[in-house]
């Protein structure tokens, strides 16, 4: 995480500003990047010292130790020795201490046991280091606009670890933000539909009641590459800075680097069903994260809806229960008969010993073993009455 | 009703309609999962406060204890006992200073063995993790558990690295009665304070050769950990229970180029930092760095004293002193310290001496220090990594180049030399140069070997 001389943002009123880095930049750091790819084969202690002086063009400061702080992260490097290093230190070091000479006189006696010059050996003894190792070439090709990008994404989170308090409005990928979000041990409460977005969520720690950590705080700045994948969203973080209080501010459109796509199903069983389901019904659409459904003060996202293509009154909602733990199960079940749903099909591992009285009332059951009866889900869609 | 432990917090569910909770330790109404909750290090006075108030209810789930009959005795120098006597009388809680190789680690054990409660150690480092994992299995024969270096066993006694902890606190947070920090003066800061909070851990026992002086850290660690009980300096123990000590300061001169080049920097840096004192008298070092960076005369000063500070790292006066030094303790077990990793390597270049950074692996480190005990690698260096902790029994001779981080480090670094044999007379040696910031640096540091404090209880 980036320290605090690095976190290029300005206060306004009651508003952390993160500066992010736009195309005014990228002239340095197109700079950057080429002084970067000038010492490719070289130690990265050169490097670091070319990087101490100015850029010949001009940049500002805190962003420019940003961006190398960044660039250092996508930066491989390797090594490459005479002899390995450990080895030379052991031997070298060993015979400076069993008897007095010269260092020259030591490496070359050494140098000449193992077959290598002195100047190899030499060369060797911290080739392993990461200052000795050599700068690699970055693993794909880094673009000026891709490092200001992920320097606003480091940036961002960075800002939210000192957060408290996270509340967004998101409108699609919802529950891929709600998954990462449980995963990391946050809280989401305050859930609700709202306006045109899908949900408001509000994600803290279990600790965000007396004090920010900076444990959740990590988990809280995690969320972003996820969020960056909602087509629209708008984040309200409460930070502290130095003992104030300050709201952080993003929203769709804003220069983060995306992470990579989210999966599209939560497992191979989910995915399965749809591409048989399709296979069979090409009457029907299988839409991935329908519209959440609130329950229970919170938000359950089922796994798929069920679309009649020709007849949109035809809407089932599909719910697969497969490999989850008892308590996930009960707890799972009890917010599905509170939302009282009447066109809820759920499909039961039959491994997980559900008693029908567990169940919703009205809820269509299917269950399996393995892998979800796509032929019969559809024979029940099609059969059955669909509560309008 | 029902207490259950939630994430590095205690949550009470289903209290009785009529129990004012508004009472109640640690205790804040939580409206995102409609319970009442406590941090977890609130957990005891909460219990008690139930307790006293007539209350039934679920308790967390106790934590397994070790094995009674699975430990040794574990022995005690008359002042180990002494400081585990005040650690007692303060409730179990309370951190104890001792100087370094005073046997802070065996006080731990022995504290383990007397209350019987299954135990968390923290400690800073890897290299600790194992040490901290070898002496327990001295005097405990059963399971012992490690997180840290890749491990995550948890048992009755486990030993954690406060990295681990940091990151698993809130998962692990219940299951111990004993907690005990080494170089406890880690925390106090507020980073990874959080840590300590998030674990029911009643027992508290915070061990450091150097406990804080700043009044806001030392008032945060009373509070996580307990006030300081018991106290001594390295003076009180040397010559007897330590090694006896010689402290030789050699005061050396720049050459005439690295004088102009000083007294240039020492300039740009005076005009800036006169002018910030003149104007805020009572202003911190950290008021000053932050200021400076505001402006670009501030960040040049700030460059030039970074600057200032490098040149004297390593200075030609200091690269012939130290060549004689070694040639004069060839024989001997030296450990050199250095202020930074580059100089640490510098040296090593120079003179085939074997580093000891951050840099090394574990696996080379170990074997290092093997040789290093066996006596086929006699010298050292080091920027840090020899600072805190690591047993290194028989070390007699430091030569401290340079030190970035004052009267801690310099306390630690003698440390190092402290741990007594049969007429063992160990020496440390300073390179100061004349007439720079080092000289006001050393005499400050210096400080830390002879104060301090009685014991509070």
């Amino acid at each position: 995480m980036l320290p605090d001389d690095l976190l290029s943002c300005s206060v306004a009123g009651a508003l952390v500003v993160p500066h992010f880095l736009g195309e005014h930049d990228h002239p340095w750091l197109r700079a950057l990047l080429e002084e970067h790819e000038r010492f490719i084969g070289r130690p990265q202690r050169e490097l670091e010292a070319r990087l101490r002086e100015p850029l010949p063009c001009e940049s500002p400061p805190k962003k420019l130790r940003l961006a190398i702080q960044v660039l250092g992260r996508l930066r491989p490097s390797h090594r490459k020795t005479a002899v390995p290093p450990r080895r030379a230190r052991a031997l070298v070091f060993g015979e400076a201490a069993r008897w007095p000479a010269l260092p020259q006189t030591i490496l070359s006696v050494v140098a000449a046991s193992l077959g290598v010059t002195p100047e190899d050996l030499r060369d060797s003894l911290f080739g392993d280091l990461p200052s000795e190792r050599l700068v690699g070439a970055p693993l794909q090709p880094l673009s000026a606009v891709e490092l200001a990008l992920r320097c606003n994404l480091a940036l961002v989170q960075a800002l939210l670890f000192r957060a408290t308090i996270v509340r967004i409005e998101v409108e699609g990928n919802t529950r891929a933000l709600v998954r990462q979000a449980k995963w990391r041990g946050l809280i989401c409460s305050g859930i609700e539909r709202s306006g045109t977005a899908d949900a408001t969520l509000e994600l803290s720690g279990p600790f965000a009641l007396f004090r920010n950590t900076r444990l959740y705080g990590r988990a809280l700045g995690e969320l972003v590459p996820p969020l960056t994948w909602c087509p629209r969203f708008r984040l309200r973080a409460e930070c502290v800075f130095h003992g104030r209080r300050l709201t952080l501010q993003l929203r769709t459109g804003d220069p983060i680097f995306p992470a990579s796509a989210p999966r599209r199903y939560d497992s191979h069983l989910e995915e399965r069903f749809a591409r048989e389901f399709r296979r069979l019904a090409p009457a029907w659409d299988v839409l991935l994260e329908p519209e959440p459904i609130t329950a229970g003060g919170t938000l359950i996202f089922p796994d798929f809806a069920l679309q009649h293509r020709s007849d949109l009154g035809r809407r089932w909602l599909l719910e697969i229960v497969g490999f989850w733990t008892p308590d996930y199960v009960a707890r799972k079940l009890a917010l599905y008969r509170s939302a009282r749903l009447s066109n809820l099909i759920l499909c039961i591992d039959e491994g997980r010993n559900c008693a029908e009285a567990d169940l919703p009332a009205g809820a269509l059951v299917v269950r399996f073993r393995r892998r979800v009866d796509a032929a019969g889900v559809l024979r029940m869609v099609e059969t059955t009455h669909c509560p309008r | 009703m029902k207490l259950r432990f939630d994430r590095g917090t205690i949550l009470l569910t289903d209290p009785p309609q009529d129990l004012n909770l508004t009472e109640a330790p640690g205790l804040l109404w939580d409206p995102r999962v409609h319970a009442h909750r406590a941090p977890a290090s609130r957990y005891t006075a909460l219990k008690r406060w139930l307790l006293e108030g007539g209350v039934r209810f679920q308790d967390v789930t106790p934590p397994l204890r070790p094995i009674a009959e699975a430990w040794s005795d574990v022995d005690l120098r008359p002042y180990q006992e002494a400081a585990l006597s005040a650690w007692e009388l303060g409730h179990h809680r309370g951190v104890i200073a001792l100087p370094t190789g005073s046997g802070k680690t065996r006080l731990a054990l022995a504290a383990m063995h007397r209350t019987q409660l299954s135990a968390l150690c923290l400690v800073p480092t890897r290299v600790l993790l194992d040490q901290w994992l070898r002496e327990i299995r001295v005097v405990y024969g059963g399971a012992v558990g490690c997180y840290g270096d890749g491990m995550r066993q948890l048992a009755p006694l486990t030993v954690a690295t406060f990295e681990s902890a940091y990151r698993h606190m809130d998962q692990f947070g219940d299951r111990f009665g004993l907690l005990i920090v080494d170089e406890v003066h880690h925390f106090g800061g507020g980073l990874r304070d959080e840590a300590l909070e998030m674990t029911v851990a009643d027992a508290r026992l915070g061990l450091t050769a150097t406990p804080p002086r700043d009044a806001g850290a030392a008032a945060c660690l009373a509070e996580l950990v307990g006030p300081t009980v018991f106290e001594l300096a390295v003076a009180d123990l040397a010559g007897g229970f330590l090694a006896s000590l010689d402290a030789i300061t050699l005061y050396l001169d720049l050459t005439p180029e690295e004088r102009s080049a000083y007294t240039s920097l020492a300039a740009v840096f005076n005009g800036v930092y006169t002018d910030f004192c003149r104007m805020a008298p009572e202003a911190s070092w950290a008021d000053f760095t932050r200021h400076s960076t505001r402006t670009a005369e501030g960040r040049r000063a700030l460059s030039a004293w970074r600057q200032m500070r490098r040149l004297l790292f390593f200075t030609h006066a200091k690269r012939r002193a130290l060549e004689s030094l070694l040639g004069r303790h060839r024989n001997s077990r030296v450990l050199i310290f250095t202020a930074d990793n580059e100089t640490a390597y510098a040296i090593a270049r120079e003179h085939l001496v074997m580093p000891l950074t951050c840099d090394i692996g574990r696996q080379e480190r170990d074997d290092v220090l093997e040789r290093f005990r066996r006596g086929d690698i006699r010298t050292l260096v080091s920027a840090r990594v020899l600072n805190e902790g690591l047993d290194v029994p028989d070390a007699d001779v430091a030569v401290i180049v340079g030190g970035a981080l004052g009267e801690r480090e310099h306390v630690q670094r003698v440390g190092r030399l402290l741990r007594p044999s049969e007429g063992k007379r160990a020496v440390v040696y300073e390179l100061v140069t004349r007439n720079t910031i080092e000289v006001g640096q050393a005499r400050r540091r210096r400080q830390g070997l002879v104060t301090r404090r009685s014991a509070q209880l």
